[in-house]
């Protein structure tokens, strides 16, 4: 199988990431709630990971380092905490259900979405300059689209946020790992993310990194293993939003992952995953049927692009690469309001999304075999 | 030995406090509040000698990481209250 989906998920993990949460499973009891050897060892790994990830993520201490189990639980935590019934939210046109869908569920909210023309980060930037002529009480806004690669001006979001002390949250769940994402310097409220992504560790993990004084709302309650006799949550992060047993064995993993993220070296990773979608989209361009979608600046996109075939159904397409061996995703991607921003809200798209691991012969073996079925 | 404890209000407090003591060179165990002395429930605490004290207070306060409660121990086993 030639895995192209790392946009879901990257499938294939460093050896010393499988290591360490094999290594966990064996030697790692309950954290922060006993005081023996495997309940300390456990603690540890904890800590461990939310240092990587603060030093990662610009974040200044790591109890600002939240464990989830998605980026999509990260998110809810903060849009709850955020969005009340009659807020107005300001969103980029590009996001994913797991910002839709929760604003959807709050009632009475007021989403704007924005956008310029598709793909022009001038003119999203207007769109949002233009958006908050009325200061919205809540900014979403994700970093690179899911569907198509496309990097947000999420710097420029940022500014006009905090020119206005307007809260915002950024869903980093394609950026983090490949491009800088740093609470500091954009000044958000909060980034959620996926661990099992550009990350590298295991499914199951997420990080919500915190800006220092914020106060959200948890999205569950029970133990934490402190403050046991109050009967509300600890009003102190990470506790506060980190209710029940952690996947010890999954952080872990994650951990070992941020730091082989560090160790490849995150510009390595998108200058690679960059050079190769280029050669792709070249190579796509050949093909009369297909039409590409994405930002024409290479500087705009990361390893991330999405194609259809004209007249041919997407999802018919990615199953026959399938059954040739190439594992990528056809459809809306759970991202209805990016397609709809992109005009392929009818047809969806076929995605090849990219990791480190993926090579030019592989993309040479894709770019053949979609030859041969478009032939056909 | 008598000793003192830093209660901490979790974990990762603990751990936080413990590391910048540890690489300062003040040696700094973390171990679980003593139920006596937990006024909340469950908490964790850093165990330092009684040599150490304020020189840690001087590298906690630094890094904004002021201590909530310090306890010392009593030659009976129970513990007292240290105002800071």
């Amino acid at each position: 199988m030639i895995y192209l989906d790392a946009a879901a998920t990257s499938l294939q993990k460093p050896v010393s990431v499988l290591r360490a949460v094999n290594e966990c499973m064996r030697s790692c009891a309950s954290p922060g709630r006993g005081d023996y050897p495997a309940a300390r060892r456990a603690g540890q790994v904890l800590y461990e990971c939310r240092q990587e990830a603060a030093d990662l993520f610009g974040a200044n201490a790591p109890e600002q380092v939240i464990f989830t189990v998605s980026a999509t639980h990260g998110l809810n935590i903060a849009i709850r905490s955020y969005v009340r019934p009659g807020s107005r939210v300001v969103i980029s046109g590009y996001e994913h259900n797991a910002v839709t869908r929760t604003l959807e569920s709050i009632p009475g909210v007021n989403v704007v979405s924005v956008s310029g023309k598709a793909f022009d980060t001038e003119g999203d930037r207007c769109a949002f300059e233009q958006a908050f002529k009325t200061v919205p009480d809540v900014v979403i806004c994700c970093h690179v689209s899911n569907v198509f690669g496309y990097i947000l001006p999420v710097k420029e979001v940022a500014d006009l946020c905090r020119e206005r002390s307007v809260p915002l949250i950024v869903d980093a769940s394609q950026s983090a790992g490949i491009l800088p994402v740093s609470l500091q310097e954009l000044g958000a409220s909060c980034i959620a993310m996926p661990g099992h992504k550009g990350l590298l560790g295991p499914q199951g993990t997420g990080l919500l990194i915190v800006r220092e004084g914020e106060r959200l709302m948890p999205v569950l309650t029970g133990g934490t293993g402190s403050e046991s006799r109050l009967q509300t949550m600890p009003d102190f992060l990470p506790d506060r939003l980190e209710a029940g047993t952690h996947p010890v064995a999954a952080i872990g993993g994650l951990s070992v992952g941020i730091r082989a993220v560090k160790s490849m070296g995150r510009e390595r990773i998108l200058s690679h995953e960059r050079r190769l979608i280029q050669q792709l989209e070249r190579a796509l361009k050949g093909f009369e049927m297909v039409e590409v979608l994405g930002p024409e600046r290479e500087e705009d996109r990361i390893g991330v692009l999405s194609f259809r075939v004209k007249g041919q159904d997407c999802e018919e397409i990615a199953g026959m690469l399938a059954e040739k061996g190439f594992a990528l995703r056809a459809g809306l991607h759970c991202a209805p309001l990016a397609h709809r921003t992109a005009g392929t809200l009818e047809t969806g798209t076929i995605r090849v999304s990219l990791s480190p691991y993926n090579t030019e012969a592989e993309l040479a073996a894709f770019v053949r075999t979609l030859g041969k079925i478009l032939q056909k | 030995m008598l000793y003192y404890l830093i209660v901490c209000r979790s974990l990762t407090f603990a751990q936080r406090t413990a590391a910048v003591l540890g690489r300062a060179g003040i040696p700094a165990a973390i171990r679980r509040t003593p139920a006596a002395i937990a006024e909340r429930g469950c908490s964790y605490s850093v165990k330092l000698s009684q040599k150490n004290l304020s020189k840690a207070l001087v590298i906690l306060r630094k890094v904004e990481l002021t201590p909530r409660q310090i306890y010392i121990t009593e030659a009976d086993g129970s513990y007292r209250e240290v105002s800071l």
